[in-house]
């Protein structure tokens, strides 16, 4: 039976995995509490029973060899238990379910990137999840060590250089984004998240570091405590929506008039295209994009088209079908964009050409 | 003519004016370049109670630092420069040395009616080792600014530059103190007992001495063959650790707790080595079952070698291994549960005293009970992954560090005392300072239990709101801890400036080292004691040997009678 509401001790269980793990939580937790107040009661009681009085000595002790293998070998069944049943659930949780959806994390110094199905990659630190479904997270890092933890729902692993490493989950309760200014204005396990919205954390928990005046977006220094994403469990629906439209314009050009030009500018940035492509008619390693919308593209080897939008999308998706005279010294490797994303980039082409 | 126990107790000429190990010689000298092991224990003493008080005062920074979310009085950098050199200094330069350097040097000898340690300039030698690599740690730190924790896992420690390198180099200069104290020790216990003492008749504080020197010769090399890879990769660019080389990372966990995870049971068996003494003392009573107990601290030796694993299960290692680490940690629970079992049956018709030392050696049950009941919930493989790296892991060790191998120095601090100094001290303060620490710490660690259960992970630098708190009573309860140690300082400070004669024997104990003058002759028994009965065996004691005043005072009584 999941418990969304947390205990004080432990955060709500928010996966199908937590209830399991929570169960072997109290179960150690009880049989903790036994024996602590055995041990402890009887401490006191003969704290005050034999306690120094004048005229009372203390007895020596004899030989108790059956009480002493007593105690010695029974804890051995209690804790050959726990073992089999804490790996029980382990082997559950390292095992992911045939119909897992694969999502690809990578971690860097202070930031998590996550690529879904079909090669979406979605804003940084931010990771969506359908509910309901299993996610399998494969994991790798380009620096140094990190550890991918989400309390809620009881998952961690260390992202490790050279290697992969992956853990699953199936999230149970969809993410209450309202929207907030604090932590406090969210509901339990919940923390205010990037754009105001509630959503949770997920923490790096294997200590990577802090550089000296580097900050995020926000102006916060940015170090091993910052290096936290937003799980935002959503519909399956909205997720197969999300997987086919792919990431959706950032928050600085959502709902503006000019959202597709900015929504291109942004991409322009982000993707790199300013290091060879110029926008004000300097010359480069790669053509200017100024005035290249709807201009005649003189190709290599013979040929030539009107740079419309299916030339756009081949030179963006396959670079190397078509270069422009003059531009062979330099290789410019595909990039995997979904469909709004280079309608945005003509957009913003097109802003460029006026 | 030799000393019969049961048959003699020390002669009262010493106490008055004569030859002690204190007065003996004089001068710097005397003691920088002295053979004596109580003045060896004692300058240990000296520094690691130093390395305390730093380790303390970063700890107070850290606490402080994490009292308000965002920046309290230092920068994250700084931050994490802080609680790496609190780690590091509190583990390599205090707690391992605390102990077994310390009070190990001091009486073992003592309490095999030995005239010295086996080698005696290699004792000092292990002393000038330990003040060397003490020099050059701190300066690797500060110098190198090491903000990697004291684990210093690669590849963020092999990144920046090589201080990783010499902060491990100063491990291995601490590590050749620690081995050579170790094999010292060894040597000691197996060669040098006074006629009587047999091994049945051996001190419990000696067998978890020995069973710590045992580890600390076996483990420490791990420690300079990960120094030498280190060193390799770094200068021949061969990849062992460096991702970026073809090394493996995880590779350098393996070496880092297959040295650190055997260094855990150097830190606690020598707490529970002085609990075994302040338990049987005042409760005039032999410990329940010696023979298991003792036994339990040569298989918590043996088992600390087969569990590093614990400290990965969410590294990235095979799942097979993981199973291994997992079934091996839980059998460590056994011979933990043996020896508190067996302190609890002690108290069992004794005659219980509440003294000083008495208080920190019954914290030091409830609190290393906590320590490792918790361990549980990190043996358990589901369990672990949620808490791991939490402040959960972070309150689980300070309860067995702390509140086991702390409270077992302290508790031996406050017990020796009276014979190392020939002073006593003002209990009234000492059951005050007692009070204040044992309540400081548990508000402090208890209320991170919580904390790390509810996710907050460790070495953060800020947190989320809901744990705002928690991080404040954890504050609060470091003041109160600190506040205790302030009071601490101040009545040890007071016995030595003013306190009290301190009588042979003044907790009326049958052990061994109290046969002998207080402060000890320079040859720690005018001639050698021929042992009778064992260290514990109160119901063999005649009144005189139980006396905790001064022997004069008994001849008079005696003669009234």
């Amino acid at each position: 039976m999941t418990e969304p509401q947390g205990t004080v001790q432990l955060p709500p269980q928010l996966s199908t995995i937590a209830p399991e793990v929570d169960d072997m939580y109290y179960l150690i937790y009880w049989i903790s509490v036994v024996f602590f107040v055995v041990i402890t009661g009887a401490m006191l009681y003969f704290m005050y029973k034999y306690r120094r009085r004048p005229g009372r000595k203390a007895k020596a002790p004899g030989h108790a060899t059956a009480l002493e293998i007593a105690w010695t070998v029974a804890p051995l069944f209690l804790l050959v238990y726990l073992f089999h049943m804490g790996f029980q659930t382990y082997i559950h949780g390292s095992v992911a379910p045939d119909d897992a959806v694969d999502v690809r994390v990578r971690a860097m110094q202070w930031n998590w990137e996550f690529e879904h199905p079909g090669g979406v990659i979605d804003e940084m630190n931010l990771f969506k999840v359908p509910v309901n479904k299993p996610v399998r997270v494969i994991m790798s890092s380009s620096d140094v060590l990190h550890s991918l933890f989400i309390p809620a729902f009881r998952v961690k692993r260390d992202a490790v250089p050279g290697m992969y490493t992956s853990l699953w989950f199936e999230a149970t309760e969809l993410t209450d984004d309202r929207e907030c200014e604090v932590d406090a204005d969210c509901p339990e396990a919940h923390q205010c998240g990037r754009n105001g919205t509630c959503a949770l954390p997920l923490f790096c928990t294997e200590y990577c570091g802090a550089p000296q005046n580097i900050q995020d977006s926000a102006g916060r220094n940015t170090n091993h405590s910052t290096m936290m994403a937003d799980v935002r469990v959503i519909t399956q629906e909205a997720y197969q929506e999300f997987l086919e439209l792919g990431p959706p314009p950032p928050p600085e050009c959502e709902g503006s008039d000019d959202m597709m030009e900015c929504w291109g500018e942004q991409l322009y940035a982000v993707n790199g295209c300013v290091g060879c492509h110029s926008v004000d008619g300097s010359a480069g390693p790669a053509p200017t994009w100024q005035g290249l919308w709807g201009a005649q593209r003189a190709f290599d080897g013979g040929g030539s088209a009107v740079a419309d939008e299916n030339y756009i999308r081949e030179s963006i998706l396959q670079p190397q079908a078509n270069i422009v005279e003059g531009y062979t010294a330099v290789n410019m490797p595909p990039y995997r964009l979904s469909d709004r994303q280079i309608d945005a980039i003509i957009a913003y082409m097109q802003t460029l050409s006026e | 003519m030799t000393v019969e126990a049961g048959t003699a107790v020390p002669s009262g000429d010493a106490h008055e004016g004569g030859d002690n190990y204190l007065t003996h010689e004089t001068g710097l000298k005397s003691w920088l370049f002295t053979l004596d092991h109580k003045r060896i224990g004692l300058m240990y003493l000296v520094s690691v109670l130093v390395m305390f008080f730093l380790g303390g005062v970063m700890a107070l920074l850290v606490r402080t630092e994490l009292l308000f979310n965002g920046e309290t009085i230092m920068e994250a950098d700084t931050y994490n420069k802080v609680f790496t050199l609190h780690g590091a200094i509190m583990v390599f330069l205090f707690i391992i040395p605390s102990v077994p350097a310390a009070m190990g040097n001091f009486f073992l000898p003592i309490m095999l009616g030995a005239k010295d340690v086996a080698f005696p300039r290699l004792n000092l030698a292990s002393f000038w080792i330990y003040g060397f690599g003490t020099i050059f740690a701190i300066v690797a730190i500060v110098a190198g600014s090491v903000d990697t924790g004291w684990t210093f896992y690669t590849p963020y420690s092999a990144r920046a530059d090589s201080s990783v390198i010499w902060m491990t180099l100063a491990a291995f200069i601490l590590g050749f103190s620690s081995i050579l104290t170790g094999v010292n020790f060894i040597a000691t216990v197996h060669k040098m007992r006074a006629p009587g003492i047999h091994w049945k008749r051996l001190p419990l504080f000696i067998w978890g001495i020995y069973a710590t020197s045992v580890i600390q010769v076996l483990a420490t090399p791990v420690l300079a063959i990960t120094l030498l890879l280190l060193i390799m990769e770094k200068t021949l660019t061969i990849g062992i650790f460096d991702p970026a080389l073809g090394g493996d990372p995880v590779l350098y966990q393996h070496f880092f707790w297959f040295y650190s995870h055997p260094a855990v049971y150097i830190m606690i068996l020598p707490g529970m080595a002085v609990v075994n003494e302040l338990i049987a003392t005042f409760s005039q009573r032999k410990i329940f079952g010696y023979m298991f107990v003792a036994m339990s601290s040569v298989a918590l030796a043996l088992l600390g070698f087969l569990v590093w694993g614990h400290h990965m299960f969410t590294s990235g290692m095979s799942e097979y291994a993981t199973m291994v680490f997992s079934a091996l940690t839980f059998l460590v629970a056994i011979p933990s549960g043996v020896k508190v079992f067996n302190w609890v049956a002690t108290l069992y018709e004794g005659s219980i005293s509440f003294a000083s030392p008495m208080l920190y050696g019954l914290s030091f049950i409830v609190l290393f009970t906590i320590g490792g009941l918790t361990g549980l919930f990190l043996g358990t493989l589901s369990t672990d992954i949620h808490l791991h790296d939490t402040y959960f892991v972070v309150a689980h060790f300070h309860y067995v560090m702390v509140g086991g191998t702390v409270f077992g120095f302290l508790g031996g601090l406050h017990y020796w005392w009276p014979k190392m100094t020939g002073k006593m001290y003002d209990e009234k303060l000492a059951r005050v300072s007692w009070f204040l620490v044992f309540v400081g710490f548990n508000v402090t660690f208890f209320s991170q239990f919580i904390m790390g259960s509810q996710g907050m992970p460790r070495r953060y630098y800020d947190y989320l709101d809901q744990f705002q708190p928690l991080h404040m009573a954890s504050s609060g309860g470091a003041y109160i801890l600190g506040l205790g140690f302030i009071v601490m300082a101040y009545l040890f400070w007071k016995s030595l400036r003013s306190g009290e004669k301190a009588p042979p024997n003044p907790w009326a104990s049958a052990g061994y080292e109290w046969m002998t003058t207080t402060p000890p002759h320079p040859h720690n028994f005018a001639e050698t004691p021929v042992m009778k009965r064992g260290p514990y065996d109160y119901h063999l004691c005649t009144e005189e040997e139980l006396w905790d005043g001064f022997p004069e005072d008994f001849e008079a009584k005696k003669a009234k009678a």
